[in-house]
Protein backbone atom coordinates (compact mmCIF):
# COMPACT_ATOMS: atom_id res chain seq x y z
CA UNK A 1 0.00 0.00 0.00
CA UNK A 2 2.74 2.63 0.90
CA UNK A 3 4.48 1.72 -1.22
CA UNK A 4 2.31 1.95 -3.74
CA UNK A 5 1.90 5.64 -2.56
CA UNK A 6 5.38 6.26 -2.64
CA UNK A 7 6.19 5.18 -5.65
CA UNK A 8 2.70 7.16 -7.21
CA UNK A 9 3.40 10.57 -5.99
CA UNK A 10 7.29 10.12 -6.96
CA UNK A 11 6.24 9.84 -10.71
CA UNK A 12 3.87 12.36 -10.02
CA UNK A 13 6.34 14.90 -9.24
CA UNK A 14 6.18 16.46 -12.62
CA UNK A 15 2.78 16.81 -12.44
CA UNK A 16 1.46 19.96 -11.03
CA UNK A 17 -1.31 18.23 -8.51
CA UNK A 18 1.55 16.34 -7.12
CA UNK A 19 0.78 18.98 -3.39
CA UNK A 20 -2.56 17.19 -3.45
CA UNK A 21 -1.28 13.67 -3.12
CA UNK A 22 1.52 14.94 -0.80
CA UNK A 23 -1.30 15.41 1.53
CA UNK A 24 -3.24 12.48 0.70
CA UNK A 25 -0.01 10.24 1.26
CA UNK A 26 0.55 11.98 5.03
CA UNK A 27 -2.97 10.08 5.69
CA UNK A 28 -1.35 6.52 6.99
CA UNK A 29 1.41 7.73 8.82
CA UNK A 30 1.59 4.67 10.77
CA UNK A 31 1.53 2.22 7.67
CA UNK A 32 4.15 4.27 6.34
CA UNK A 33 6.63 4.10 8.92
CA UNK A 34 5.53 0.06 9.20
CA UNK A 35 7.08 -0.91 5.60
CA UNK A 36 9.64 1.71 5.43
CA UNK A 37 12.16 -0.79 6.62
CA UNK A 38 11.17 -3.30 4.56
CA UNK A 39 9.88 -1.71 1.79
CA UNK A 40 10.39 -3.67 -1.11
CA UNK A 41 11.76 -6.73 0.16
CA UNK A 42 8.13 -8.00 1.04
CA UNK A 43 6.37 -7.27 -1.82
CA UNK A 44 6.30 -8.69 -5.21
CA UNK A 45 7.20 -6.99 -7.79
CA UNK A 46 5.48 -7.64 -11.41
CA UNK A 47 8.08 -9.69 -12.68
CA UNK A 48 7.98 -12.14 -9.50
CA UNK A 49 3.96 -12.22 -10.22
CA UNK A 50 4.25 -13.44 -13.71
CA UNK A 51 6.55 -15.58 -12.99
CA UNK A 52 4.58 -17.19 -9.95
CA UNK A 53 1.46 -17.32 -12.14
CA UNK A 54 2.97 -19.14 -14.99
CA UNK A 55 4.59 -21.63 -12.51
CA UNK A 56 0.88 -22.40 -11.06
CA UNK A 57 -0.21 -22.46 -14.86
CA UNK A 58 -3.00 -19.84 -14.30
CA UNK A 59 -5.24 -19.36 -17.98
CA UNK A 60 -5.51 -16.54 -19.33
CA UNK A 61 -2.93 -14.25 -17.53
CA UNK A 62 -3.73 -10.24 -18.27
CA UNK A 63 -1.40 -7.22 -16.60
CA UNK A 64 -3.08 -4.58 -17.15
CA UNK A 65 -1.32 -1.41 -16.43
CA UNK A 66 -3.31 1.03 -14.00
CA UNK A 67 -0.87 3.59 -12.99
CA UNK A 68 -2.76 6.68 -14.76
CA UNK A 69 -6.07 5.00 -14.20
CA UNK A 70 -5.97 5.24 -10.47
CA UNK A 71 -3.41 6.38 -7.79
CA UNK A 72 -3.55 3.33 -5.77
CA UNK A 73 -2.53 0.80 -7.73
CA UNK A 74 0.47 0.65 -10.33
CA UNK A 75 -0.64 -3.05 -12.31
CA UNK A 76 -3.76 -5.06 -12.13
CA UNK A 77 -2.82 -8.67 -12.96
CA UNK A 78 -5.85 -10.97 -14.02
CA UNK A 79 -5.61 -14.98 -13.92
CA UNK A 80 -8.07 -17.46 -14.19
CA UNK A 81 -8.26 -20.85 -12.30
CA UNK A 82 -9.87 -24.09 -13.70
CA UNK A 83 -11.48 -24.74 -10.02
CA UNK A 84 -11.74 -23.33 -6.44
CA UNK A 85 -8.79 -25.43 -5.78
CA UNK A 86 -6.70 -23.94 -8.40
CA UNK A 87 -7.80 -20.26 -7.34
CA UNK A 88 -6.80 -20.74 -4.40
CA UNK A 89 -3.54 -22.68 -4.80
CA UNK A 90 -2.65 -19.43 -7.29
CA UNK A 91 -3.31 -17.05 -4.01
CA UNK A 92 -1.21 -19.61 -1.83
CA UNK A 93 1.67 -19.94 -3.87
CA UNK A 94 1.72 -16.05 -4.56
CA UNK A 95 2.11 -15.65 -0.54
CA UNK A 96 4.43 -18.58 -0.50
CA UNK A 97 6.30 -16.79 -3.19
CA UNK A 98 6.47 -13.63 -0.92
CA UNK A 99 7.16 -15.98 2.42
CA UNK A 100 10.42 -17.17 0.31
CA UNK A 101 11.24 -13.82 -0.62
CA UNK A 102 11.89 -12.41 3.13
CA UNK A 103 12.82 -15.21 4.55
CA UNK A 104 15.05 -14.85 7.26
CA UNK A 105 13.63 -11.24 7.93
CA UNK A 106 12.94 -10.29 11.08
CA UNK A 107 9.34 -9.21 10.48
CA UNK A 108 7.58 -10.79 7.74
CA UNK A 109 5.52 -7.99 5.30
CA UNK A 110 2.90 -10.71 3.84
CA UNK A 111 0.33 -9.18 0.87
CA UNK A 112 -3.34 -8.71 2.19
CA UNK A 113 -5.52 -11.87 0.86
CA UNK A 114 -9.12 -10.91 -0.02
CA UNK A 115 -11.58 -13.59 -0.21
CA UNK A 116 -9.47 -16.56 0.82
CA UNK A 117 -12.01 -19.33 1.77
CA UNK A 118 -14.38 -18.98 -1.25
CA UNK A 119 -12.45 -19.30 -3.96
CA UNK A 120 -14.28 -17.92 -6.79
CA UNK A 121 -12.28 -14.37 -6.64
CA UNK A 122 -9.38 -13.90 -4.22
CA UNK A 123 -7.61 -10.61 -4.29
CA UNK A 124 -4.08 -10.65 -3.74
CA UNK A 125 -3.17 -6.89 -2.82
CA UNK A 126 0.89 -6.43 -2.90
CA UNK A 127 1.50 -3.31 -2.52
CA UNK A 128 1.23 -1.51 -6.15
CA UNK A 129 0.47 -5.24 -8.04
CA UNK A 130 -2.88 -5.96 -7.24
CA UNK A 131 -3.43 -9.59 -8.33
CA UNK A 132 -7.11 -11.08 -8.65
CA UNK A 133 -7.44 -14.71 -9.19
CA UNK A 134 -10.49 -15.14 -10.71
CA UNK A 135 -12.57 -18.99 -11.93
CA UNK A 136 -14.09 -18.30 -15.06
CA UNK A 137 -17.58 -17.80 -14.27
CA UNK A 138 -16.32 -15.04 -12.12
CA UNK A 139 -14.20 -13.26 -14.10
CA UNK A 140 -17.13 -13.67 -16.89
CA UNK A 141 -19.38 -12.28 -14.20
CA UNK A 142 -17.60 -9.26 -12.87
CA UNK A 143 -15.54 -8.52 -16.44
CA UNK A 144 -12.87 -6.49 -15.27
CA UNK A 145 -11.00 -5.89 -18.00
CA UNK A 146 -13.85 -4.07 -19.55
CA UNK A 147 -13.96 -2.24 -16.64
CA UNK A 148 -10.60 -1.22 -16.11
CA UNK A 149 -9.37 -1.03 -19.96
CA UNK A 150 -12.13 1.70 -20.25
CA UNK A 151 -12.04 3.50 -17.07
CA UNK A 152 -10.75 7.30 -17.62
CA UNK A 153 -8.52 8.70 -16.24
CA UNK A 154 -9.24 10.76 -12.59
CA UNK A 155 -7.42 13.89 -13.75
CA UNK A 156 -10.63 16.31 -14.45
CA UNK A 157 -11.39 15.34 -10.87
CA UNK A 158 -8.61 16.60 -9.31
CA UNK A 159 -7.98 19.36 -11.13
CA UNK A 160 -11.62 20.57 -9.65
CA UNK A 161 -10.21 19.48 -6.21
CA UNK A 162 -7.18 21.34 -6.75
CA UNK A 163 -9.25 24.31 -7.38
CA UNK A 164 -10.93 23.54 -4.45
CA UNK A 165 -8.37 23.87 -2.09
CA UNK A 166 -7.00 27.54 -3.48
CA UNK A 167 -7.63 29.68 -1.76
CA UNK A 168 -8.83 33.14 -2.81
CA UNK A 169 -7.90 36.24 -1.70
CA UNK A 170 -10.78 38.66 -0.86
CA UNK A 171 -11.13 41.25 -3.85
CA UNK A 172 -10.04 44.79 -1.98
CA UNK A 173 -13.28 46.91 -2.05
CA UNK A 174 -11.74 49.88 0.09
CA UNK A 175 -12.42 53.25 -1.45
CA UNK A 176 -9.30 54.16 -0.02
CA UNK A 177 -6.73 55.03 -2.69
CA UNK A 178 -3.87 52.71 -2.52
CA UNK A 179 -0.86 54.73 -3.39
CA UNK A 180 -0.92 58.50 -2.53
CA UNK A 181 2.53 58.65 -3.80
CA UNK A 182 0.78 58.06 -7.50
CA UNK A 183 -2.12 60.63 -7.50
CA UNK A 184 0.97 63.17 -6.49
CA UNK A 185 3.03 62.37 -10.10
CA UNK B 1 -22.95 7.06 11.88
CA UNK B 2 -25.35 3.72 10.91
CA UNK B 3 -27.65 1.95 13.00
CA UNK B 4 -30.56 -0.53 12.79
CA UNK B 5 -33.26 1.18 11.38
CA UNK B 6 -30.95 3.31 9.09
CA UNK B 7 -32.27 3.55 5.77
CA UNK B 8 -29.30 3.33 3.01
CA UNK B 9 -28.97 4.06 -0.40
CA UNK B 10 -27.46 0.94 -2.53
CA UNK B 11 -24.31 2.19 -4.03
CA UNK B 12 -24.15 -0.70 -6.42
CA UNK B 13 -25.90 -2.50 -9.55
CA UNK B 14 -26.97 -5.30 -7.66
CA UNK B 15 -30.76 -4.43 -8.21
CA UNK B 16 -31.04 -3.45 -4.31
CA UNK B 17 -32.03 0.14 -3.95
CA UNK B 18 -32.42 1.08 -0.40
CA UNK B 19 -31.34 -1.13 2.06
CA UNK B 20 -32.81 -0.61 6.39
CA UNK B 21 -30.11 -1.50 8.50
CA UNK B 22 -31.05 -4.15 10.91
CA UNK B 23 -28.17 -5.36 12.86
CA UNK B 24 -24.14 -4.00 12.96
CA UNK B 25 -21.61 -7.59 12.63
CA UNK B 26 -18.90 -6.65 15.48
CA UNK B 27 -19.31 -6.85 19.15
CA UNK B 28 -22.17 -7.86 20.74
CA UNK B 29 -23.80 -4.57 21.68
CA UNK B 30 -22.30 -2.26 18.50
CA UNK B 31 -24.02 1.09 18.42
CA UNK B 32 -22.79 2.71 15.36
CA UNK B 33 -21.24 1.22 12.05
CA UNK B 34 -19.07 3.28 10.26
CA UNK B 35 -17.29 3.38 7.01
CA UNK B 36 -15.88 -0.17 6.13
CA UNK B 37 -18.20 -2.04 8.54
CA UNK B 38 -20.58 -4.59 7.73
CA UNK B 39 -23.95 -4.60 8.72
CA UNK B 40 -27.20 -7.12 7.77
CA UNK B 41 -29.81 -5.30 6.31
CA UNK B 42 -33.34 -5.65 4.95
CA UNK B 43 -34.23 -4.41 1.21
CA UNK B 44 -36.58 -1.99 0.97
CA UNK B 45 -36.85 -1.45 -2.30
CA UNK B 46 -35.70 -3.52 -5.01
CA UNK B 47 -35.46 -3.29 -9.13
CA UNK B 48 -38.08 -5.11 -10.20
CA UNK B 49 -36.84 -8.37 -12.04
CA UNK B 50 -33.39 -8.82 -10.53
CA UNK B 51 -32.01 -11.72 -8.25
CA UNK B 52 -32.62 -9.50 -4.76
CA UNK B 53 -36.07 -9.12 -3.98
CA UNK B 54 -37.61 -7.07 -1.27
CA UNK B 55 -37.70 -7.94 2.04
CA UNK B 56 -34.93 -10.07 1.46
CA UNK B 57 -31.95 -9.88 4.21
CA UNK B 58 -28.57 -9.70 3.35
CA UNK B 59 -25.09 -8.22 4.08
CA UNK B 60 -23.66 -4.96 3.21
CA UNK B 61 -20.34 -3.06 3.19
CA UNK B 62 -21.10 0.75 4.08
CA UNK B 63 -18.78 2.76 1.87
CA UNK B 64 -20.61 6.48 2.34
CA UNK B 65 -21.64 7.98 5.14
CA UNK B 66 -22.99 11.47 5.97
CA UNK B 67 -20.86 11.37 9.57
CA UNK B 68 -17.81 12.65 8.87
CA UNK B 69 -14.80 10.70 8.45
CA UNK B 70 -11.41 11.92 9.83
CA UNK B 71 -7.56 10.68 8.64
CA UNK B 72 -4.54 11.82 10.38
CA UNK B 73 -3.61 14.34 8.11
CA UNK B 74 -6.72 16.26 9.07
CA UNK B 75 -8.63 15.37 6.08
CA UNK B 76 -12.72 15.30 6.77
CA UNK B 77 -14.58 13.24 4.44
CA UNK B 78 -18.23 13.49 4.20
CA UNK B 79 -20.71 12.24 1.86
CA UNK B 80 -24.39 13.84 0.72
CA UNK B 81 -25.82 9.77 1.61
CA UNK B 82 -25.86 6.79 3.24
CA UNK B 83 -24.78 4.33 0.91
CA UNK B 84 -23.68 0.43 1.48
CA UNK B 85 -22.89 -2.17 -1.31
CA UNK B 86 -24.59 -5.50 -1.18
CA UNK B 87 -22.04 -8.53 -0.41
CA UNK B 88 -22.88 -12.43 -0.04
CA UNK B 89 -21.55 -14.60 3.01
CA UNK B 90 -17.94 -14.72 1.43
CA UNK B 91 -17.53 -10.79 0.74
CA UNK B 92 -17.70 -11.09 -3.03
CA UNK B 93 -20.22 -8.12 -4.13
CA UNK B 94 -23.30 -9.19 -5.59
CA UNK B 95 -23.23 -6.45 -8.61
CA UNK B 96 -20.79 -6.33 -10.73
CA UNK B 97 -19.72 -2.29 -10.99
CA UNK B 98 -20.39 0.16 -7.80
CA UNK B 99 -21.14 3.68 -8.40
CA UNK B 100 -20.05 7.04 -7.10
CA UNK B 101 -16.87 8.07 -4.99
CA UNK B 102 -15.07 5.72 -2.39
CA UNK B 103 -12.68 6.33 0.66
CA UNK B 104 -9.46 4.65 0.48
CA UNK B 105 -9.86 3.28 3.90
CA UNK B 106 -11.98 0.46 2.20
CA UNK B 107 -8.33 -0.90 1.22
CA UNK B 108 -6.72 -0.94 4.40
CA UNK B 109 -10.08 -2.97 5.87
CA UNK B 110 -9.62 -5.95 3.59
CA UNK B 111 -12.34 -4.50 0.54
CA UNK B 112 -9.97 -4.83 -2.31
CA UNK B 113 -12.53 -6.42 -4.68
CA UNK B 114 -14.88 -3.37 -3.67
CA UNK B 115 -12.07 -0.63 -4.47
CA UNK B 116 -11.26 -2.47 -7.30
CA UNK B 117 -15.10 -2.34 -9.01
CA UNK B 118 -15.49 1.06 -7.70
CA UNK B 119 -14.55 4.56 -10.32
CA UNK B 120 -13.46 6.85 -8.19
CA UNK B 121 -11.28 6.28 -5.21
CA UNK B 122 -11.04 9.28 -2.58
Amino acid sequence: MSAALRSRSLSLYSLPSSSIFQQWKLGFPALERAFSSSANRGLLDLQEVEKVLSDVKADDVKVIPANDLCEWADFMVLATGKSAWHVKNIAQALIYKSKQKQKGAQRLVLPSVEGQEGGKWIVIDSGKVIVHALDEKARAYYNLEDLWSKKKPEEDTIQDLEKAFVKIRPKNNSKRKPKPALKRA
Amino acid sequence: MIQPQTHLNVADNSGARELMCIRIIGASNRRYAHIGDVIVAVIKEAVPNTPLERSEVIRAVIVRTCKELKRDNGMIIRYDDNAAVVIDQEGNPKGTRIFGAIARELRQLNFTKIVSLAPEVL
